[in-house]
């Protein structure tokens, strides 16, 4: 198994600046066909019943995954061999963040179509395949995902659930908390310590003897989805249900939450999408002082803000995805291999994680505001979007984790030969990040880096690592497709500039002196929103 | 039995589009295209009496540059069975389509051409009229339901006193209106399938010249701002100043 054969590598961001990356507007022909049903399905069958699903009125949500899955939604990076359709997984995550603009149920489509299914895909024995994979790939089933427990959060290999085993089955005893999808799920993928010790991962059926599901949570937001504990009590698996190695659960775990680090920024920007929509809307019917207050200076500046942020979060996040596509197609295929694939892009996941749900609290923070005291109230769909996404920037691994594991790794996989800490900065902001680690490792050397270095310092480190990466995404994506692009990432890299000589100043202490600021035209950016009803496109 | 349903690639209906600053045309920069709603409405019509006689081959056609495969290839993931593209940049006029149209249906012989009214774009509603006239085939227009008996087809529209039901024998060219059915979602494995149907590229075979020509398209000048009144009669003196009622 060799990584030569990759022609992108993780962390390269960091050190060079490539000739040509993937952008969204690369999804052609068939792709964006699908990625255009993918959006149909949403505002056709989703949105006009979102109250219902919140009211959580049966069976619409189970009905709404079946139809999703009869078009091909529900495995369409999964082999064919299994019902999948075997598409990248950068398509299909475009797909999800058009299935995404109600967040109820993206979470409940996002988790059956993906981490329940990735343990399998990158694990599983082609019996285990064959036996769980069809019926979620159609629909006719759903999955979930359990590790966090009641103590076990971000400390996540500290679980108590324990699988002792008993002739020719594993019993099981203890609690998963926040299991998503927890009401309707008829197979869970289960982590837990086999004698209490070594962390295996399972596939554990609903009915299972001994399997129940506690009440659901009263949620602040995502009422539509479901989220309830998942009890174990002497609950019995057979031993044919473990999945990967006793004791190596923790690879199934984690490289599932690698990818699905990388679909939750997929899933985070769909809302941002929809409220940027609903807002731009709104903006132009309401009119106050005899125009409309999509007119005003201070209102543009808010839609042209959400554009750039926007358009970043996107750079990054199909950016991202074509590279972890073409790491699958260089070196997946075996357990180990698809391990190695799934590592090598982590840092990018987690800063695509980071930044995009961070970007996307932005964009719904301020979609609300352009509605004033009516966005405010339940009466319009945009509180919704803003409390629902409240929830993203905590699951899928808390931004903080993600900001202790990014700077970390970045240096671990330099150490491993994997990277280059030396690089030649392209930009401002990968100047200062650069910078900023050459310090740091003068410093405290590259052994033990993620213990030595503060966490506060660590968070910095990494905000500089996520920046650098948008920043170059939006940049270069902009220069490949020109016209109004150039604006919405000169815009953005303004906006990241600021933030990323402040996360320089917390590294290292220093002062920075800020570059000169870009000249966008606000008006332009606003209007061109304005006009298409969604975050600019491409051409 | 085989169908032919023309679609044409027009801009997205829903996107908003502004002239050209010569009036030339629309800047349709960055604007999403789709096929025309009312050729999707023909094609998912097509698809559906297939679902009802198995022996219907449905062959879709279109007029226009190589953009249009993105169309061709929609109505095939649909459920068309394959695609002829009249590969051309020049403008056609409705006319000069009819006649293309017509000369394809001689090489394919068609049972049945089922088209949208009009497109889009253009509102003209003419084509299919024009084609029915110069294949000296009869025509149905406006479907809101259509049912094939054996070598007749029963064709119903919505007029303003009720609905109207003719019947005509095939061949024939009938027309679809908005309500005859809501098309299906492009099912992912079907945009697969379609990869591997097949589309034949064929040249136009002749390129005259338009007899309408468009000499400039301009946006509807801005509404004079409007005026608020408090009373009836203050509406009543509004209008009389303004010679809408009797003073």
């Amino acid at each position: 198994m060799s990584t030569e054969a990759l022609t992108a590598r993780g962390g390269d961001f960091f050190c060079r600046t490539p000739d040509r990356i993937f952008t969204a507007e690369d999804f052609r022909g068939d792709d964006a066909l699908m990625v255009r049903t993918a959006e149909e399905f949403s505002r056709k069958e989703v949105l006009p019943i979102q109250e219902r699903l919140d009211a959580q009125e049966e069976p619409l949500m189970r009905d709404l995954v079946r139809k999703a899955g009869e078009l091909g939604f529900c495995g369409a990076d999964t082999s064919e061999d299994y019902g999948g359709l075997g598409l990248p997984k950068n398509l299909a995550a475009r797909m999800l963040e058009m299935l995404s603009l109600n967040a109820s149920f993206s979470v409940t489509i996002g988790i059956t179509s993906g981490i329940s299914q990735v343990g399998l895909n990158l694990f599983g024995t082609p019996e285990q395949k064959a036996q769980y994979l069809p019926s979620l790939t159609s629909g006719e089933q759903i999955g979930a995902y359990a590790l966090s427990e009641p103590n076990s959060g971000s400390d996540a290999l500290s679980m108590t659930t324990r699988a002792d085993e008993k002739g020719d089955k594993y019993i099981l005893t203890g609690t998963k908390m926040w299991i998503s999808n927890a009401k309707w799920a008829d197979q869970f993928l289960v982590m837990a310590k086999v004698g209490g010790e070594k962390v295996s991962a399972f596939i554990v059926e609903r009915d299972f003897p001994g399997v129940s599901v506690a009440r659901e949570e009263h949620k602040m937001g995502l009422k539509g989805s479901s989220t309830a504990r998942l009890v174990l009590e002497n609950a019995e698996v057979p031993a044919a249900n473990l999945l990967h190695e006793v004791g190596k659960g923790h690879q199934v775990a984690f490289n599932a939450l690698n990818l699905g680090r990388f679909k939750l920024s997929s899933m985070s920007i769909g809302p941002a999408r929809e409220a940027l929509r609903v807002a731009a809307d709104y903006a132009q019917d309401r009119r106050q002082f005899g125009v409309p207050i999509s007119s005003f200076g201070l209102i543009e500046k808010k839609f042209a803000d959400m554009a750039a942020w926007f358009y970043a979060a996107e750079s990054m996040i199909y950016r991202c995805g074509a590279d972890i596509d073409s790491a699958f197609s260089a070196l997946g295929g075996t357990p180990d291999g698809n391990r190695l694939a799934a590592e090598e892009f982590a840092v990018e996941c987690s800063a695509c994680k980071v930044l995009s749900t961070e970007l996307e609290s932005l964009i719904v923070d301020e979609a609300l505001q352009v509605y004033g005291g009516y966005g405010f109230t339940e009466e319009f769909p945009v509180a919704r979007i803003y409390r629902d996404a409240r929830i993203s920037r905590i699951y899928e691994g808390t931004n903080e984790i993600n900001r202790i594991f990014m700077a970390d790794r970045h240096v671990r996989r330099a150490v491993e030969g994997k990277t280059s800490l030396s690089g030649r900065a392209d930009s401002f902001i990968s100047d200062l990040c650069n910078k900023a680690f050459t310090a740091f490792v003068e410093t405290y050397g590259t052994d033990g880096f993620g213990k030595k270095v503060s966490q506060v310092h660590l968070g910095a480190l990494s905000d500089l690592l996520a920046l650098n990466y948008a920043e170059q995404s939006a940049r270069l994506r902009a220069s490949q497709t020109g016209g109004i692009n150039e604006s919405l990432a000169a815009h953005f890299t303004n906006w990241a500039t600021g933030q990323a000589a402040r996360a320089y100043q917390v590294a290292i202490g220093e002062s920075v002196m800020l570059p000169e600021w870009a000249r966008v035209d606000i008006s332009d950016l606003a209007r061109a929103v304005y006009d298409r009803r969604i975050p600019i496109v491409a051409h | 039995m085989r169908i032919l349903v023309p679609v044409k690639r027009v801009v997205d209906p829903y996107a908003k589009v502004r002239p050209l600053s010569d009036g030339s045309g629309l800047d349709t920069t960055g604007v999403k295209f789709e096929i025309n709603p009312f050729d999707e409405i023909a094609v998912e019509e097509a698809v559906r009496l297939r679902e009802k006689q198995a022996d219907i081959e449905i062959i879709v056609i279109s007029i226009g540059t190589a953009d249009c495969e993105e169309q061709l290839r929609k109505a095939l993931a649909m459920g068309a069975d394959r695609a002829i593209l009249i590969e051309t940049s020049h403008q056609f006029d409705s006319q000069g389509i009819a006649k293309e149209l017509k000369a394809c249906i001689e090489v394919e012989k068609p049972d049945i051409v089922l088209m949208g009214k009009q497109s889009t774009d253009f509102d003209c509603n003419q084509t299919a009229q024009m084609l029915a006239a110069k294949l000296d085939w009869p025509q149905a227009c406006f479907a809101s339901a259509v049912a094939i008996n054996g070598s007749f087809v029963t064709v119903s529209r919505e007029t303003d006193l009720g609905v109207e039901t003719v019947e005509v024998p095939i061949p024939c060219v009938i027309t679809t209106d908005l309500r005859l059915n809501e098309p299906r979602f492009v099912a992912l494995p079907g945009i697969i399938k379609a990869r591997s149907k097949p589309l034949d590229r064929v040249t136009p075979t002749a390129t005259p010249a338009p007899l309408t020509r468009t000499l400039k398209i301009e946006s509807p000048g801005a509404r004079p701002p409007g005026k608020k009144v408090s009373s009836v009669e203050e509406l009543v003196g509004e209008l009389k100043n303004r010679g809408a009622l009797p003073a």
